[in-house]
């Protein structure tokens, strides 16, 4: 446990302090970071290149380094996608570096999804016996916890070696009752854990800015919710236990609403839904006979990060500018690996250019 | 069996007469078998083919979804997403008679999983991970029937090969050659029978 907390990245009771935050400092080195993101009309010349090209030009930018680094472990593809992984780890782990106090302490808070995501590949790496370099392989250390306690926690031989390794983090109550068989449950637990905890870190306040921050975490529970109904009605799940999966605090549903859709059929499921507030969002590609959800979902996560964009510029002296690069840095990184790995599966431009949010 | 090697007795055309109407029998019998297995063979040849491009069909559509879901999940995510599941699908191997003809039956489970069953969690995953699932689990089921029906294919085709090459034996080697013995040793009876009436016109002159 010591050897966890010696390798926690800017956790310090010193930069969680909430009375000291350098938001002028953070903001002005986020300024320039932001400056170094590919412009939006590189991707439209990226669809017409070859991987070949586009391996190149990812060579030539930002993401030099990483490629340096990793060179020798993998190649094509995958070396490109892992390099844009190390980047994406890289940066954020620089905003928890450079940034003190509260916005440390909100940094960190959105940050857990990359910890919760960890510590979720590392059990299910030791519930299938997978090893160490394979676990690894799979890991993107963009959170508090940072590559070499993750990587003792993925040398550990078993899951209750993790899990005692964890028993000092605000994991470990969820963690404890992980008894081999229950992973699903477990996982869901760390994931509804991710967002209540972001709903309470940034709910309370009385300030503009994180009003508006507050408001776009709320409308990503709201997202979530209504693509969790959609995959549970898609697969036929009508169990009342389905409620568990529900994340309570969304900005225009709420839990009552909600719980009410999880009995339907999904045919009733969608007649219900032309009263939810993001039916406009959804309205031209739901049908009761729809086969895939894939369209759902990206025209519901392109929603938010649009929605995202539309707060962006307001507020220049508060949280949301940070945010507004990390959703930024996030959506470059899913763009880039989209159409390199969208080429390399021979899709359809038309299937790539929908995936992407530019 | 060479005609020199017969001996011309009455015994041994019994015999061989027994084993002509043995032959025959057979001969009629295999052709039969040979005819109705040329029938199974074409009813599954049709199903196969079906098979196949359903198959081809799933191969595709499960290229397709997991190209998606590397694409916008990320392999990295694919991939930790698929140690969550350890279980792996339980096959049960049977056999049937089709004429004689020992085929495999096999029986499938576990294959197709709700997304409550595959291990992961559902808020920390995605559609796009969902339906790569769902396509790879219909893919499996189809490989596994498809290996039920080629491999009786494979075995009909076998058997008919087998058979025809019998009929052919029985029909242009063995009952020819009985038959062949069998006129001869009828000639050399005939032939002895007129020696000794000469042999005993001989002795009485």
């Amino acid at each position: 446990m010591q050897l966890l907390q010696k390798f926690k990245r800017g956790n310090s009771k010193k930069s969680l302090s909430k009375g000291h935050a350098n938001y002028a400092y953070t903001i002005a080195r986020v300024r320039a970071m932001k400056s170094k993101l590919l412009p939006k009309e590189t991707y439209p010349r990226l669809m017409n290149m070859s991987i070949d090209e586009i391996t190149r030009f990812i060579e030539e930018s930002e993401y030099k380094e990483d490629i340096d680094q990793l060179a020798r472990q993998y190649e094509g593809v995958d070396l490109i996608e892992h390099a844009l992984n190390r980047n994406l780890a890289e940066t954020f782990t620089k905003l928890l570096y450079i940034s003190e106090g509260d916005v440390n302490f909100l940094i960190g808070e959105k940050l857990k999804k990359y910890d919760i995501w960890n510590i979720k590949t590392i059990l299910r790496g030791k519930y299938c016996n997978a090893s160490t370099e394979e676990i690894l392989d799979a890991i993107v250390a963009g959170g508090r916890l940072n590559y070499s306690s993750l990587s003792e926690l993925a040398a550990k031989a078993t899951y209750e070696d993790v899990i005692s390794e964890l028993a000092n983090t605000e994991y470990y109550p969820i963690l404890e009752n992980y008894d081999g068989t229950n992973l699903s449950e477990i996982e869901n637990k760390l994931d509804k854990m991710y967002y209540t905890g972001l709903f309470d870190a940034v709910g309370g306040s009385k300030s503009k800015d994180r009003k508006l921050f507050e408001e776009f975490t709320r409308m990503g529970i709201d997202l979530k919710n209504l693509i969790t109904l959609f995959r549970l009605k898609k697969s036929g799940i009508t169990d009342p236990e389905a409620m568990d999966l529900m994340i309570d605090g969304g900005l225009r549903c709420n839990l009552k609403e909600t719980g009410k859709l999880l009995p339907l059929s999904f045919a009733d499921f969608v007649s219900e839904l032309e009263s939810n507030p993001y039916w406009d969002v959804i309205s031209d590609i739901v049908k009761p006979d729809m086969t895939s959800l894939v369209d759902v979902e990206t025209r519901l996560k392109n929603h938010r990060l649009k929605s995202a964009a539309s707060f962006s510029h307001v507020y220049p002296n508060s949280i949301v500018p940070i945010m507004d690069y990390m959703l930024s840095k996030q959506n470059e990184i899913s763009n880039l690996r989209i159409i390199i790995r969208g080429k390399a599966a021979n899709l359809e431009d038309d299937v790539i250019k929908e995936q992407l949010v530019i | 069996m060479g005609v020199k090697d017969v001996k011309p007795t009455r015994s041994e055309l019994i015999e061989i007469k027994k084993k002509i109407k043995l032959s025959q029998s057979g001969h009629k019998l295999l052709k039969m078998k040979r005819d109705g297995l040329i029938l199974e063979f074409f009813e599954i040849l049709s199903k196969a083919k079906d098979v196949r491009s359903e198959l081809d069909a799933a191969y595709e559509e499960a290229s397709r979804k997991i190209g998606i879901a590397n694409a916008v999940d990320g392999t990295i995510t694919v991939k930790s997403t698929a140690f969550a599941l350890k279980s792996k699908p339980e096959i049960e191997l049977e056999s049937r008679n089709i004429m004689g003809v020992v085929v495999p039956k096999i029986e499938s489970s576990s294959v197709k999983k709700s997304i409550n069953e595959r291990g992961y969690g559902i808020l920390g995953t995605s559609s796009y991970t969902d339906e790569a699932a769902d396509a790879y689990e219909n893919l499996v089921e189809k490989i596994i029937l498809a290996a039920e029906i080629e491999t009786t294919m494979k075995k009909l085709l076998d058997d008919i090969e087998k058979t025809k090459r019998r009929v052919n034996a029985l029909e242009f080697k063995v009952i020819p050659e009985l038959q062949e013995a069998m006129v001869f040793i009828r000639l050399r009876l005939e032939e002895m029978e007129r020696e000794n009436t000469f042999r005993l016109k001989r002795i009485k002159g």
